[in-house]
Parts: structure tokens; sequence; C-alpha cells
């Protein structure tokens, strides 16, 4: 059977030098990963370029580009309120590039979210993003975020090294997430689909499995797009609270 | 550090030979896929909320607002037809009564002359009925005034025949009396 986890090697398109930065290499190669962020990029502008067309009655692009606008704005708006307005570009950028991302791994051979590197930094860029909206809109404010209000004193000691162990581990749960469904997907595709190979050799009662495995190569496809989008769409929601925490501290 | 990159070259090259482990742990990859996601990410940011996003919300936005426009312009409209089906209304009203009224005087006018003329009928044909009783009357009195001269007669030719004598008109007329 075919090595499922060959689907995630990192293999090189166009060579580039490598630099230097601090000690550390960069290969700035252009490799399958990259080339995928590309293309969804390149395919989330063309479809927008498209959707963005400002038709009073919308054609079929229009209306879905306009419902995934709509989706992520009412999201804004539901989460963070008023303010949500003014970070919704951010939160529809992530959203739509992991969404594209998922996709076109359902379409094509790499998936650029299955890659540890690519959702740590996205989940990364979301913290540092959140940080920096807390201390530009509340100062030193800020470190309020981990001393809940409405709370007897004692309890401080134990609360404020729990609320600071949670929001240093968002980043990380955010792109472990991400990066868990779209491997754990893609490796069980690729298994029950050597299955159907690996036992359509083995004679009547192999065919009859050939056919289960088969079936459920079908199923797990449906599910593995649900959760393509549904991975973008929580990436989204998660982003969305994160900063509505900063957003109104005061009501923490 | 040169050394430790093309180890990274030849590990990619040969995928084949990897031996367990996820391909994703693998670091030397790490930095490269960082810098060209914070590019992309960057520039696909940049489009979006300057240049696409904008017009897709205006488009939502002007969607809104014609919508909005053309649904108070149809209720202006419906307002002014709602006015001017109540003025209809008011004119239809006020040319029945008109044409009511009008009905009703030509049916006074008509039935007036007919009483006129009935009247007038009914005048002739009285005085004509009142001459005909008249002339009946006048008959009747002059039949019977012929039944009592033939009676007296008769009763004289009876008279004279029982007793041989002519009895006299005087007596004759009281004894008929």
């Amino acid at each position: 059977m075919a090595d499922p986890m060959h689907q995630f090697q990192i293999q090189k398109v166009v060579e580039l030098p490598t630099v230097n930065v601090f000690g550390l290499p960069i290969d700035l190669s252009i490799t399958n990963s990259v080339a995928a962020m590309l293309l969804a990029a390149t395919l989330v502008v063309a479809f927008y370029a498209v959707a963005a067309r400002r038709a009073v009655v919308p054609g079929r692009l229009q209306t879905v580009g306009e419902m995934l606008y709509g989706l992520v704005d009412g999201l804004a708006e539901s989460i963070i309120g008023h303010d949500g307005k003014k970070f919704l570009p951010f939160i529809f950028t992530l959203f739509a590039f992991v969404l594209f991302m998922n996709l076109q791994g359902m379409f094509l051979v790499f998936t650029a979210t299955s890659q540890l590197a690519v959702t740590l930094t996205l989940g990364l860029m979301v913290i540092l993003t959140v940080v920096a909206v807390g201390f530009a809109k509340n100062g030193l404010k800020f470190f309020k975020l981990f001393a809940p209000s409405g709370v007897p004193w004692p309890l401080y000691f134990l609360l404020v090294p729990i609320e600071i162990l949670s929001f240093l581990i968002r980043p990380i749960t955010l792109g472990l997430r991400l990066f868990g469904n779209m491997l754990g997907g893609h490796v069980v595709l690729k298994i029950f689909a050597g299955f159907v190979i690996a036992l359509g050799g083995l004679g009547a009662i192999g065919w009859a499995g050939s056919l289960l495995a088969l079936s459920s190569v079908v199923a797990l496809t449906a599910l593995e797009f649900m959760v393509a989008f549904l991975q973008a769409f929580v990436f989204a929601v998660l982003a969305c609270v994160y900063i509505n925490d900063v957003v109104h501290l005061d009501s923490h | 550090m040169a050394t430790e990159n093309h180890g990274t070259v030849a590990t990619t090259e040969a995928p084949g030979h990897e031996s367990g482990g996820l391909p994703q742990l693998q670091f030397q990859h790490w930095g490269g896929q960082i810098v060209w996601l914070l590019l992309i990410f960057a520039v696909l940011y940049i489009v979006l909320s300057k240049g696409l996003l904008p017009r897709v919300s205006g488009a939502i936005d002007e969607r809104g607002a014609k919508i909005a426009g053309d649904i108070a312009d149809a209720r202006r409209l419906k307002d002014e037809a709602e006015v001017q089906a109540r003025a209809a209304a008011a004119e239809v009203a006020e040319a029945r009564a008109k044409a009511q009224k009008t009905a009703a005087d030509a049916k006074a006018q008509a039935s007036a002359q007919a009483a006129e003329r009935q009247a007038k009928e009914e005048a002739v044909l009285a005085e004509k009925l009142a001459a005909a009783e008249a002339s009946i009357q006048a008959a009747r009195d002059e039949a019977m005034s012929h039944v009592r001269t033939v009676a007296e007669e008769t009763a004289g030719a009876i008279v004279e025949k029982l007793t041989g004598k002519a009895a006299s008109a005087a007596e004759l007329k009281t004894a008929l009396a």
C-alpha cells in the first residue's frame, strides 16, 4: 500500500536561494506547499474579482461570494459587535484563505493547511493581532485580560496563571485543530483508497471488501468537504472570539 | 549551516527513503513556508481589504438601498393610486346620485302627465255616462206614462165590457193610483 504520509512531503518546485536571517537558514524555494498557498490566494482574488461585479441582480458566483462575505460579516457583527467591521477584512482574509486551501486539498494533491508550519503561523498571526489590538485599545489595561473581575482576591493566585496559560496556548490549539483535521481526513482517505486496490486483488471476498472501502471513501470525501468548510469557519469564529476578548475588555 | 541545508535538499529529492515520522515535522522546510505564508497573506489582505471587499459590501449596500428605494416608490405610488381611486369613487357616487335624481324627476313628470290625462278621460266618460243615464231615465218615464195610458184604456174597456157603461176618466185614474 502507498505510504499515506507521502502526500504531505514537501517537494521543491522552483529552486530559489537560501537566505540566512540571524543565523537561521531560510530556504525561499517555491515548494509544493508554497505553490498551494500561492494558488489559493490567487483563486481567492480571482473569485472575488468576478464575484465583486456590483451587479444589482447577482449571478451565481456573485451570490456565493456575497454569501461568504455575509457569513463572515454576520459572524464579526454578532461576536464582536459594532467594532466588528474594523476587523472584518482580517477575519475574512483568514477565512477565505483557509477555506480555499482546505478545498484545494479536496481537488488537488497537496493541502497547505495540513502543514503544521502553515497552521501554527496562522494561529500565531491571530494571537499577535489580538495582542496588538489589545495594547492599542487598552494600553497596559490589556493585562486585565488575565485577571477577570468579580472574583474574591485570593482566587487570583490560581486564576491568573490559568488565564495566562490558556491565552498562550491559543495559537497552538488554533494551529493544531486545523492541522489535525486536515491531516487526519487526508490520511484516512488515503488509507481507505489503498484498501480499495489492495482488497480488489483478493478474489470474491476481496471484491466485497473493496466495494465497502470504496463506499467509505465516497462518504468520507463528502465528510471532508464539510470539514474543509467547517474548519475554516471555526478558525474565523475563534479569531472573532479572541479579538472580542480584547475589544470588550471592560466587560470581561 | 550550509551543509545542513544541502542535507535538506537531498532528503526532499528522495522522499521515498524517508522512514516514518510526520513530513510536517521536517523543520528545515518551516522557514520558507512561514516567510511565504506571511508574504502571501499580507498581499491577499491588502488586495481584499483595499480592493475587493469594499466592492462586495458596496454592492450589497447598493442593492439594499435600491430595494428600500423601490419599496418606498411603490408605497408612494400605491398611496397616490388610493387617493385617485377614492376621488374616482366619489365622482361615480355623485354621478349616480345625479342620474337617480334625473330618473326620479322624469318619472314624477311622466306620472303627473299620466294622471292628468286619466282625469280628463274620466271626466269625458262621466259626462257620457250621465247623458246616457238621463236618456235612459227619460225613455223609462216616457214608457211608464205610456203604460198608465194603456192601463187606463184597458181598465176603461174592461169596465165598459163588464158594466156596460163607461167609467169616467177621473174614476179610472183613482182606481189605478
